[in-house]
């Protein structure tokens, strides 16, 4: 626990918890200019979250105690997540909790408690979408552990702030068929995850395409804005994840004003661009048909699979 | 500069990604721009183990490569393909999409644990790629096995033939420049046979879908 | 001199091709190819005598003549003469019945000398990758061959040939190029050389050197028509026209087989004979049961006789299994033996779907009746096929089992003669209902008796009366067997 460690966790505690609403909306505005439309603004999701702050609090006859915690537990778990990983500094804030694999499993969990939660309202939409997500979720979680494992072979542990700091001490490892599949794989376990095209539309209704929406579509006003608020900084989160594997560049290695800012600006433009690149991919795909998603996501498999040899064989 | 060995496992990677991108694609046109991507994945590696050695023999064959499969072989399938109608899609495999792509990560371990006594005879650079090169027969056969349509069994003969190659090419630089143009027209007869004969298919059956093919049994 | 002995079994029927292709197909010309058959015999004789007087002859680093190899050329050759012989009349009667062009039937003649050019180069060859090379030729040759007809089913068995036996014979690639590289790692600049990989066996890894041979045996054995990927077999032999059957049968399977005999040396030099032994023994069995139970309830004779050369192949693997010197002489005798039986059942049965227009069991019947010679052949060469004395394939299959009961693999040879039993009297059944009997009318019946043309009763006596001299005494080829068999078995 160093003073690099805190200061950054701190630091990125407050980036992601006010820059997530910020990021969704700048993607938002990105994807409108590309079709055309003026949108928005970048600001819109804060709007939208301080309109539903000030809305009464509703809850549906017969749920239980999981409808009401479950946003609440996966803000949570994504702010850990969010103060312990490496993004603005090469430091952690709580070490032992830095490992991919809790990470991994933390973020997980966030996506559990909303299922349950959905489960729980005891409609037909809630189950429904509660079990598409929960398949995904089956299917994408083998992946990320295989991806992680090829990334953790040639560091030779899962510590995130080990893995970072021999990706900037060797950059030009992040050029090899271990790193690149990886990469790859990563990406589609993060669309999959967060509930981006072409896995599941963030935007729909439909009752045959919602699959996050439909679990969360009982909750309302303040309860409402905490789900947004946690959709949002676990995409951040996840971004900020796959920019450090592999582009850490501009992460700070020791504790002092300038680096940290530095940190800071780095990690804001790369999640940007990765949204931004994101939200322009989402212009041109169109969401999958449910039972062809099982074929991307073994395809994401066998991709980290690949990986994982790669990594043993020429690594 | 990128270095030679760099280059040397990236066209590795790709030679596997291509193959794999060629089992999981159902579209006939796509599956053969992907088979010359792997043409040109290859000769990149022969050019880079004539980088690692300085041979300017290996470089000729580098060419040689890249125009073969990259170019003359791709050309002679769109060719076969053209004629093929409407019929443009895998839409039937024998075993679904999910589960060939699952087949292949098991064949890739298994080509893993094959290559052991390969690479440990000889730990250089670029024999330690062979795994990925026999990961790429394998999962030829399993396209030429699981597929039904005609042009589809033929990309995944040539998958097969590009990975041989590859691990000719990975083990000891070739297997002598007789056997190679040898091997090479012979590659690029069967094709043609192949090619005839799928036009010959298409005006006995109506179409190139090998499903088609039941008449001889017992 | 020594050159010329050695390139001409390979030079004779290259030039037949060429003049075949320059000439065309007519009355002049129908003559040629038994013309370059028989000096292909020739020279095989001449250099099968050189051989076993003066050991291995050498034309250039790729090409090499051993008694093995010339053995193998004198099969080559004779089933070539017969099928020579028979290839003029069927031809004609093909024209005749407007089945096929004068294109066609010179396109015929060139491939057929072709594919003995490829053969003849298969068995010649020092180096294991010229081999390879030889062998893919004759398929890429044939395949056009197979599909001649232009049927659906012809052109369906024409794929299956194609791309199964390509396929197998891909792996087979795969198996040299994981076998050159232990020879290039072992010091011995042995190359792909098999004389020279023999050699310098103790330096060969064994585990490379394993996955080598297990990947060869299932290549060469997917074009030898051994099982597990046997499946082209009774589709293109049975869909060829009956002269390329012949040859295919004849011979094509027995060189594919001489290339798995090769691999065996090299694998009972660097892992022990117990290797090679549970392969071929594991290939053997399969390939007999799957005969035998294809061939109980089969249709189509054309399909049987294909089965039954799984049958032999499957007999050839056994005795190559089996090893030793007794089983490995026996193994080559079976090659001629049944290079010879098989053509000539082949031929006749060419006869009889061109007179019947049938190639269904069930709608031929009582050739006895009406065609005394053809049905007389059929006959005699099925008894030759189940190994009945005085045929020498009964001489043949006595060595392998007698070799096999002295050498502790008697279990799998008893199973096998169970098979062959079971195969025999399937073949007999089959063939009994075709020939014996009354002539019968309506469908099916010979339409009025054609005499067989001459050249082609003359090539059926032919191959019986040398099978059945061969079965009573290897005469002048029992010098070149014994020395062939020492080579096999590594016996210095």
């Amino acid at each position: 626990m160093s003073a690099l460690g805190l200061v950054g966790g701190l630091l990125q505690a407050v980036l992601v918890v006010g820059g997530a609403p910020l990021l969704l909306g700048m993607m938002r505005q990105v994807r409108a200019r590309l079709e055309g439309r003026a949108g928005p603004g970048i600001a819109q999701p804060w709007r939208d979250l301080r309109k539903q702050l000030r809305k009464e609090t509703i809850t549906p006859r017969g749920t239980s105690e999981m409808f009401r915690v479950a946003p609440v537990l996966m803000v949570a778990m994504t702010l850990v997540v969010a103060v312990v990983v490496p993004f603005v500094g090469t430091a952690s804030a709580l070490p032992a909790v830095a490992d991919l694999i809790v990470v991994v499993a933390l973020l997980a969990h966030g996506s559990v408690a909303i299922a349950l939660a959905g489960l729980d309202t005891g409609t037909a939409f809630g189950g429904m979408g509660a079990s598409r997500e929960v398949t995904i979720l089956a299917l994408v979680e083998p992946t990320a552990l295989v991806a992680i494992f090829a990334l953790s072979v040639r560091v030779g542990s899962t510590s995130l702030p080990e893995i970072v700091g021999s990706t900037l001490d060797d950059p030009a490892r992040v050029v090899s068929p271990a790193s690149l599949l990886a990469a790859v794989a990563l990406a589609m376990v993060i669309i999959a995850e967060t509930g981006r095209l072409p896995v599941d539309n963030p935007s729909t209704h439909l009752e045959l395409t919602m699959v996050h929406e439909a679990m969360v579509l009982e909750y309302a006003g303040p309860r409402l804005a905490l789900v947004e608020l946690g959709t949002a900084m676990r995409l951040t989160v996840y971004l900020g994840l796959l920019a450090n594997l592999f582009v850490p560049w501009g992460v700070a290695t020791e504790p002092g004003v300038p680096a940290l800012l530095v940190g800071a600006v780095a990690f804001a433009v790369k999640v940007g661009a990765l949204g931004a690149a994101l939200a322009c991919a989402e212009v041109f795909l169109a969401k999958l048909r449910l039972f062809r998603v099982p074929e991307l996501l073994a395809g994401s498999f066998l991709l980290a699979v690949l990986a994982v040899t790669a990594a043993y064989v020429l690594g | 500069m990128v270095h030679a060995i760099q280059l040397l496992n990236l066209a590795a990677g790709a030679l596997l990604l291509t193959a794999v991108l060629v089992l999981w694609r159902r579209e006939l046109p796509v599956i053969v721009r992907v088979f010359a991507v792997q043409g040109v994945a290859l000769a990149a590696l022969v050019a880079a183990l004539a980088r690692e050695e300085g041979s300017a023999e290996l470089a000729a064959v580098a060419v040689g490569c890249l125009v073969l499969r990259g170019a003359v072989l791709p050309w002679l399938l769109r060719r076969a393909l053209a004629g093929a109608g409407e019929v443009q899609r895998e839409t039937r495999p024998v075993i679904n999409v999910a589960t060939s792509l699952l087949a292949a990560a098991a064949l890739t371990l298994l080509a893993l644990a094959v290559s052991r006594p390969l690479v440990d005879l000889a730990p250089t650079p670029a024999s330690r790629a062979v795994p990925f090169a026999i990961a790429v027969v394998l999962i030829g056969f399993l396209v030429l096995v699981t597929r039904r349509h005609a042009v589809s069994q033929l990309v995944g003969f040539l998958l097969m033939d590009n990975g041989i190659t590859a691990v000719g090419f990975l083990t000891t630089s070739g297997i002598g420049l007789v056997v190679e143009i040898g091997v090479a027209l012979d590659v690029l007869l069967v094709v043609l046979v192949l090619q005839v004969l799928t036009g010959r298919m298409r005006e006995a059956f109506g179409d190139t879908d090998l499903d088609e093919l039941r008449e001889l049994h017992d | 001199m020594e050159t010329l002995l050695v390139v001409a079994p390979f030079a004779v029927p290259a030039l037949g091709a060429l003049g075949y292709a320059a000439a065309g197909w007519r009355r002049a010309t129908a003559g040629l190819a038994a013309v370059a058959a028989v000096l292909s015999l020739l020279a095989a004789a001449l250099l099968a005598r050189e051989v076993v007087v003066r050991g291995p002859l050498e034309a250039g680093p790729l090409l090499r003549a051993d008694a093995v190899s010339a053995f193998m050329l004198i099969a080559i050759a004779a089933v070539a003469v017969l099928v020579a012989l028979a290839t003029p009349a069927h031809l004609a009667t093909e024209l005749a019945a407007g089945r096929i062009e004068p294109r066609t039937a010179t396109r015929h003649v060139v491939l057929v000398q072709a594919f003995l050019a490829a053969m003849a180069l298969a068995v010649l060859a020092a180096d294991l990758g010229v081999l390879w090379v030889a062998v893919e030729g004759t398929t890429i040759v044939t395949a056009f061959l197979v599909g001649q007809r232009r049927t659906r089913a012809a052109v369906e068995a024409a794929w299956k040939y194609v791309v199964i036996c390509s396929a197998g014979i891909a792996l087979a690639l795969l198996g040299i190029v994981v076998l050159n590289h232990a020879s290039a790692h072992s010091g011995t600049g042995a190359g792909l050389d098999w004389a020279a990989l023999a050699v310098a066996a103790p330096q060969l890894d064994p585990g490379v050197t394993r996955i080598a041979v297990v990947l060869l045996v299932v290549g060469f054995g997917a074009k030898a028509g051994l099982a597990p990927l046997h499946a082209w077999l009774p589709d293109a032999h049975s869909q060829a026209p009956a002269p390329v059957s012949a040859l295919m049968s004849g011979v094509l399977l027995s060189v594919a087989f001489y290339a798995v005999l090769r691999v065996k040396v090299v694998s009972d030099a660097v892992l022990g004979p117990g290797f090679a032994r549970a392969l071929l023994l594991a290939a053997a069995l399969a390939s007999l049961v799957i005969a035998a139970s294809l061939l109980i309830a089969q249709r189509d004779y054309k399909r049987m006789l294909a089965y039954s050369s799984i049958e032999h192949m499957g007999l050839l693997a056994l005795g190559a299994a089996v090893g030793g010197p007794l089983a490995t002489a026996a193994v080559l005798l079976h090659v001629l033996g049944h290079g010879l039986a098989k053509s000539v059942l082949f031929l006749g049965a060419g006869r009889v779907l061109q007179l019947t227009g049938t190639s269904r069991i069930a709608d031929v019947r009582g050739l006895a009746a009406g065609q005394p010679v053809l049905a007389g052949s059929i006959g005699l060469g099925v008894l030759a096929l189940i190994g009945l004395p005085p045929f020498s394939l009964f001489a043949s299959e006595l060595g392998i089992a007698r070799a096999g009961f002295g050498s502790g693999t008697g279990w799998a040879v008893a199973a096998a003669l169970l098979l062959v039993v079971v195969i025999g009297a399937a073949l007999v059944n089959h063939t009994s209902r075709m020939v014996l009997g009354p002539r019968r009318e309506g469908p099916g019946a010979a339409p009025a008796p054609q005499p067989l043309p001459r050249a082609t009763a003359v090539a059926l006596v032919a191959g019986l009366a040398a099978c059945v001299a061969l079965g009573l005494t290897t005469g002048p080829l029992t010098g070149l067997l014994a020395a062939a068999a020492e080579i096999l078995t590594g016996a210095p």
